[in-house]
């Protein structure tokens, strides 16, 4: 299960960030020191002086994040009285430099327990800021410069080992990546030469462990230009805690996955669209609080943001609770700005909607705000992510949050590929690209020729079908076996797929991709070159670009359009059936209803919660609906109600909070008798108890106030205490029966009339079409014609009013 | 090093090139072929892990195609950021030459005179000083 962290940060993070700050800081500090004895030498100069004062304000910046309030006050102290020289309200002298000097030892003293323990020593640090509060004095003129107590360079060499973690210039990182693959590939040769030369069994072994060994190198080597995905996130809490106070809205930040990791470069790459998105989530996806309410929805929302490795590709998720995107506004917009035209608009499938959001200068905001929606948006973020091989997926639920994928390569340089035989020469697809593969004169393909072009039909569904050979301009290889002969069922991009036809399949494996020269480029066929392990290069397919070289149309609207329809539809009802609502009841224990049937989450103040006809029920709106507790909540304030929806009528069932929506197990240990409780399920290894709809739905069925009119209608006469209304109403209406009382005005005649006391003075004038059940208050009859019903035999008195009307469902 | 000259026979005429220009010389195998490239583009081949297009100037100069024949020397060069190789029909000698770059004198067929840079007297012949870098570049194509 995820995470919960509000705001938080894991511990990983922070050591992360705070061997990083470590660092830092401490080639700053010793910057600093530097700078300043240069700047005391010539207090003039004012360009030295602004760097220092930027080098304080770094440090006091990263400290204020990291929470380290001993650093961030000496550093402040330290800012405060360089910016009163700068502002020329305080004269540079020697004492002034020693100060700030003396703070900048007692900094680095921090720092290095801080590198030490992992924690801010505690400490007073009054002395040092103190003295560089106080104005000049003039004994302070006669100060010795020599006598400056500054950090000699190993001292620093030798502290910044203690935080165990170096920092490498990147190109250096890739001339070792390239040394290793050359050594890589100068083994392969080697190997080559050792099994043709046959040599001794002992060479080879000896060979052997030294190709052992450079496997391992590689392997390290490519480990190193990784990170953790944690850094990425690492920003991310702080944004979300600023923008949610700016805008006034309480969202809980999570983050999952953060051990995952990725190229470096990539992660460049990815981050300013993934903070981009984030904000976006805060600013346009999360409504206001008042909106929040409304919709039913918990009045904190859930921004998460998740990551995970599947293959060779990361997928980062970032999932709001939000109002999700209305496809319908979406168009609206697109033909007021003019980016469309009505009659496009109506040609537009679902998805293609959603996909305007992609369009250039298109913002959602209904108005532009100081965050974003200033035009600038998903467009920027779709091309930086495509920029690196990249796909943006939108997985929208209008009115319950937005998602979104961005699925990216873990490397720039290393894709997982597929090797394929065309032409007599190997090329090279990326796996990511490719969907499935079959032989092409398998049973589950059907080839076509249709006015001069190829369609492959597999099960029913129908590609176009690109020869490889054709395409690249060659002919098949004499040598190739008909039976290889290969469909690759490529998908290049979202919406569009193709097969492709290919003399053989060879293997795949992990390909260090290099760009091919401009004018190979220029081809649009390739996507770059290669070089695997037998040393021959061998170029990657552009998957996209075959398509237009082909020219031939791979989209897949309006081609098997009712399978994919159906496809989808069933699997949103799987989704939708197989999940699990998890809450945390009254009494504190977790319990789960399958979503399906929950209509929303209402928040209520108490006070809506009233007790009528011996049954609680909640007013809403305008609308009462019966709530599944004993009691009237005592407290005071506000309580959470799941609406429970069966089609026709609703049911509240209160909660203490919402925990989580999960995927419901397969697994379920059924209760032995019928209750409120259906079962158990385990739920990341704990217990919960399982909320049989059915049975609360059939407790309360009866109460719906919005009985059909066809339930007999049965009229109390003479309740003159309140017994009829307050003990006897319900079990009638429980009964199937709508009841109303003596004093209500008769729009309609009772079916039947119950006289709750036996010498029924005002039951006298009812004639003999409407049927009368007189009741008494002593349980003997008072002789064999007696008709009269004790009133607390409620067997009897249900017969009785079933013989008089015929209905009811007792 | 400004002085010294790589004497090569390319396209069926020998031709002095900077030899700061140049990367190395080596010998190729068969090149991997490249379907749908410019007709100079004879292939690709790795070389100490790094893959290199192998240029053909037979084309540049706008003479048909040669075959790649394994054990052909070639000249390693960079241009851009990539590698690229141009097939040699042979490689004579590196030397110092003292002579002068000239200005070409005389008209050219038009392939070379695109990628002449000068002339330069050595050992009693008049030499092409070419530029290796214009033969990864095709002229516009003529309309075959």
């Amino acid at each position: 299960m995820v995470q919960l962290q509000f705001l938080g940060r894991t511990g990983t993070v922070i050591d992360d960030l705070l061997n990083d700050f470590l660092a830092e800081t401490a080639e700053i500090l010793a910057d600093a020191g530097g700078a300043l004895v240069a700047w005391e030498a010539d207090p003039t100069d004012r360009a030295q002086l602004d760097a220092i004062f930027r080098l304080v304000h770094t440090i006091k910046g990263s400290s204020g994040f990291l929470a380290l309030p001993r650093v961030t006050a000496l550093s402040h102290a330290a800012e405060d009285a360089l910016d009163q020289v700068r502002r020329g309200n305080r004269t540079a002298n020697a004492a002034l430099v020693t100060r700030v000097l003396a703070i900048i030892d007692r900094l680095h003293t921090l720092c290095t327990a801080l590198g030490r323990g992992g924690f801010e020593p505690s400490g007073d640090d009054g002395d040092v800021i103190a003295a560089l509060a106080e104005q000049d004095s003039p004994s302070d003129t006669g100060y010795d410069v020599a006598g400056v107590p500054l950090r000699r360079d190993d001292d620093f060499q030798s502290e910044l080992q203690s935080w165990r973690s170096i920092r490498v210039p990147l190109p250096l990182l890739d001339s070792v990546m390239t040394g290793v693959t050359d050594i890589v590939l100068a083994r392969n040769e080697f190997a080559r030469m050792l099994r043709e030369s046959g040599a001794s069994p002992t060479v080879i072994a000896s060979f052997d462990r030294l190709s052992d060994s450079i496997a391992g190198m590689r392997q390290s080597v490519s480990q190193m230009r990784m990170q953790r995905i944690d850094k990425l996130f690492a920003p991310l809490p702080r944004i979300v805690r600023d923008l949610a106070q700016d805008m006034g809205k309480k969202i809980a930040f999570q983050t999952s996955g953060g051990e995952v990791e990725l190229d470096r470069e990539m992660m460049e790459n990815i981050r300013d669209p993934l903070i981009h998105i984030v904000r976006n989530a805060i600013d346009h996806g999360i409504e206001a609080l008042e909106d929040r309410v409304a919709a039913g929805k918990d009045i904190t929302a859930t921004i998460s943001v998740s990551a995970r490795q599947s293959g060779n590709q990361i997928e980062i998720e970032i999932r709001d609770d939000g109002r999700g995107i209305s496809p319908d506004a979406l168009v609206a917009k697109a033909i007021a700005s003019r980016a469309i035209t009505a009659a496009e608009a109506r040609t537009l499938s679902a998805k293609d909607k959603l996909e305007l959001v992609f369009r250039p200068g298109f913002s959602t905001a209904a108005k532009v705000t100081e965050v974003s929606g200033r035009g600038v948006g998903m467009d920027i973020v779709k091309a930086n992510v495509e920029k690196i091989g990249g796909v943006v997926e939108l997985r929208n639920d209008e009115g319950r949050g937005l998602t979104i994928l961005l699925r990216v390569p873990m490397t720039l340089t290393i894709i997982s590929g597929l090797m394929v035989r065309a032409a007599g020469q190997y090329f090279a697809i990326p796996r990511g690209a490719v969907r499935e593969i079959l032989l092409e004169n398998g049973d589950t393909v059907r080839i076509d020729r249709v006015g001069g072009g190829e369609l492959a039909t597999v099960r029913g569904e129908q590609y176009p079908l690109l020869r490889l050979e054709t395409v690249l301009g060659r002919e098949a290889s004499d040598d190739d076996d008909v039976d290889d002969r290969a469909l690759v069922i490529v998908r290049p991009g979202q919406g569009q797929s193709y097969a492709l036809s290919v003399a053989a399949i060879h293997d795949h494996e992990e390909l260090v991709i290099k760009p091919a020269a401009p004018m190979i480029m220029a081809t649009g066929l390739y996507a770059g070159t290669t070089l695997p392990d037998n040393g021959r290069p061998v170029l990657l397919l552009d998957v996209q670009g075959l398509v237009a070289a082909a020219a031939i149309d791979a989209t897949e609207t309006g081609r098997n359009h009712d399978q994919m329809a159906a496809a989808e539809a069933q699997a949103n009802a799987a989704r939708n059936a197989a999940q699990l609502l998890l809450f945390r009841d009254t009494n504190g224990r977790v319990r789960g209803v399958r979503l399906s049937v929950i209509e929303r989450v209402e928040e209520i103040p108490a006070s809506a919660l009233f007790e009528s006809a011996g049954h609680v029920q909640a007013q809403i709106g305008d609308e009462i609906f019966p709530v599944h507790t004993a009691n009237l909540p005592e407290a005071e304030g506000s309580l959470k109600l799941l609406r429970l929806f069966d089609g026709q009528s609703v049911l509240c069932y209160p909660i203490a909070e919402v925990i989580d929506i999960v995927r419901l197990p397969d697994a379920v240990q059924p209760s032995a008798a019928p209750g409120l409780i259906a079962g158990v399920v385990l739920v990341s290894g704990e217990p919960v108890e399982l909320i049989d709809p059915f049975w609360l739905m059939a407790q309360y069925a009866a109460l719906d106030g919005d009985a059909a009119p066809n339930q007999p209608l049965c009229r109390l006469a003479d309740d003159d205490d309140g017994w009829g209304s307050n003990f006897l109403a319900p079990i009638l209406r429980n009964a199937g029966y709508r009841v109303v009382s003596g004093d209500d005005a008769a729009d309609e005649a009772p079916d039947v009339l119950l006289c709750l006391t036996e010498d029924g003075a005002s039951c006298a004038h009812v004639g003999d079409e409407i049927p009368v059940i007189r009741l008494r208050s002593a349980v003997a009859a008072a002789g064999p014609d007696d008709e009269t019903v004790y009133r607390y035999d409620r067997q009897a008195l249900l017969d009785a009013l079933a013989r008089r009307v015929g209905g009811g469902r007792a | 090093m400004e002085k010294l000259y790589l004497i090569a026979r390319i396209a069926d005429t020998r031709v002095a090139l900077r030899s700061r220009a140049i990367n190395s010389v080596v010998t190729v195998g068969i090149p991997v072929e490249v379907p749908g490239a410019p007709p100079h583009v004879a292939g690709l081949f790795a070389l100490r892990s790094r893959v290199f297009t192998l240029i053909d100037p037979h084309v540049v100069i706008g003479l048909p195609p040669v075959p790649v024949a394994s054990g052909q020397r070639v000249i390693v060069v960079d241009v851009a950021d990539h590698g690229y190789a141009l097939l040699a029909d042979a490689i004579e000698d590196v030397c110092f030459i003292e002579a002068p770059e000239t200005r070409v004198a005389g008209k050219l067929l038009p392939g070379w005179a695109r990628v002449a840079d000068g002339m330069i007297e050595h050992q009693g012949a008049s030499l092409l000083v070419v530029d290796p870098s214009h033969f990864i570049t095709l002229p516009v194509m003529k309309a075959a």
